[in-house]
């Protein structure tokens, strides 16, 4: 930072008017060389990371999703569902993450209300894995690779029974999960490959993208016909709500 | 003569070498260590809360702040095996003492301002290996955390510019009046590249506000 100028602007500032107009431009311009080169640049990068971020705003803003789109999203064909109403009147979605405690939470009053409802509602389940679990998606892969060999609900079962187990720990659970698998009888040489697979992988990403469209921002959330339910979600607080589509 | 002072000063118009004031760095020094101490002291209390109501979180959340409360849980928060922010607590209020003296006109010696320069470089390090712990083994945001973080980038920067100014710290001068004319892009563009990791780290996240 400049200091020299300040002194012979007030030197100036007792000679004639030209010389104190032209004392005092020279301060300025002093103070812009020194001064302002931070100013400038520390704004120029600013404005730079301003501009990139009105890029990515832009870009990703896209069109809202149609009415349609989104009642589409909450059951897919290809979801899992753990059981099948015979006469389709209530459906239950579930966008669950297998790590997640307040899923666990949930848990047995799902099997809870699954056991005594059975066909009379349609239970899908949906992988919303959350990065801030470690093996989410481990999970989510090992759950969508028995459902491959159509032991999607016993693989379901057995991670949440065991999640304390292998939950929240920060190296993977892959290993576990191949446990699992090989107590299920699956066949071991598939199991693995099509965890490792990305048509898993991408099968598990579209489930957490219709859950995004949705506006699904955490685990367990759960839909009763396409409304999201704002209970608490225990058994009473699912219950009700079932109780309450059967009856509509 | 003033013509003549007002001329000299028009041709060298960068005559004076770029230097930090001991007020911008008393000032530096000061409010910085005010709002390191203040979040130190938050996220101390916000521990002790933590321990006497392990809490109830009704839903797992994508939002990476929603989920900062696991952070207090983890490993990476009791390193040295005592809460962080203790040593936050103990040491920023030293930092802001420090740029007050400088305000009121006190000048320190070199083994001082070498003292602080330590303190700047271990802090600095301990938030960077604390934000890759955030980012890339949690997965999770704690913003009284991340106040510290932008805090520790300042007062290093600051610290490391005076030091190098005044010869504490050998540099080539060249150089030095190069970083002393851009100080403040330092940081911000230090800050910005952080800001991008995040963006991209919990962009799953930040797609659903836009």
């Amino acid at each position: 930072m400049p200091h020299g100028g300040t002194g012979s602007a007030r030197a100036a500032g007792a000679a004639p008017s030209k010389a104190a107009q032209s004392a005092a431009k020279a301060t300025r311009k002093i103070r812009k060389t020194g001064m302002s080169t931070n100013l400038k640049v520390t704004l120029g990068v600013l404005a730079v990371a301003l501009a990139v971020l009105a890029g990515v705003v832009l870009v990703n803003r896209g069109g809202d999703s149609t009415p349609v789109a989104v009642a589409e999203a909450v059951v897919r064909p290809d979801s899992h569902r753990l059981s099948t109403a015979v006469d389709s009147k209530t459906t239950v979605v579930e966008f669950l993450d297998f790590e997640c405690e307040s899923c666990l939470a949930a848990y047995p009053s799902v099997e809870k209300l699954r056991a005594e409802y059975g066909d009379r509602i349609t239970y899908v389940v949906r992988y919303f894995p959350i990065a801030s679990h470690p093996n989410s998606y481990n999970a989510a892969h090992a759950a969508e690779a028995a459902a491959r060999q159509g032991k999607f609900e016993a693989m379901y079962k057995k991670l949440f029974d065991t999640a304390t187990v292998w939950g929240h720990q920060q190296q993977s659970q892959a290993a576990v999960f191949e446990g699992y698998a090989q107590e299920l009888g699956l066949d071991m040489t598939r199991f693995k490959a099509d965890v490792a697979s990305t048509q898993v992988a991408d099968r598990v990403k579209a489930d957490a993208a219709d859950g995004e469209t949705l506006g699904v921002q955490g685990t367990p959330t759960f839909f009763i016909n396409g409304e999201k339910f704002t209970g608490r979600p225990d058994y009473a607080g699912l219950k009700a709500a079932v109780d309450a589509s059967l009856n509509s | 003569m003033t013509a003549t002072l007002a001329d000299t000063a028009a041709k060298h118009p960068a005559g004076d070498p770029p230097t930090l004031g001991y007020r911008v760095i008393g000032w530096t020094l000061t409010v910085g260590g005010l709002i390191g101490a203040l979040a130190a002291f938050v996220l101390t209390v916000e521990k002790i809360a933590l321990l006497s109501d392990p809490g109830y979180t009704p839903t797992c959340s994508i939002n990476p702040i929603l989920s900062c409360g696991s952070i207090m849980t983890t490993g990476q928060a009791e390193v040295f095996g005592f809460p962080n922010p203790l040593i936050g607590l103990a040491t920023f209020p030293v930092v802001a003492a420090t740029g007050a003296a400088l305000i009121a006109g006190a000048r320190l010696p070199r083994w001082w301002w070498l003292t602080l320069q330590a303190g700047a470089v271990f802090g600095v390090g301990f938030v960077h290996w604390l934000s890759f712990q955030s980012l890339y083994r949690i997965g999770a945001l704690c913003p009284y955390c991340m106040v510290v973080w932008v805090v520790m980038i300042v007062l290093f920067t600051y610290t490391t510019l005076h030091n190098l100014d005044r010869g504490h710290l050998p540099a080539p001068r060249r150089l030095t009046n190069t970083l002393l004319q851009v100080h403040s892009a330092i940081p911000t563009v230090w800050l910005l590249i952080l800001t991008a990791l995040i963006g991209v780290r919990f962009w799953d996240y930040w797609r659903t506000l836009l």
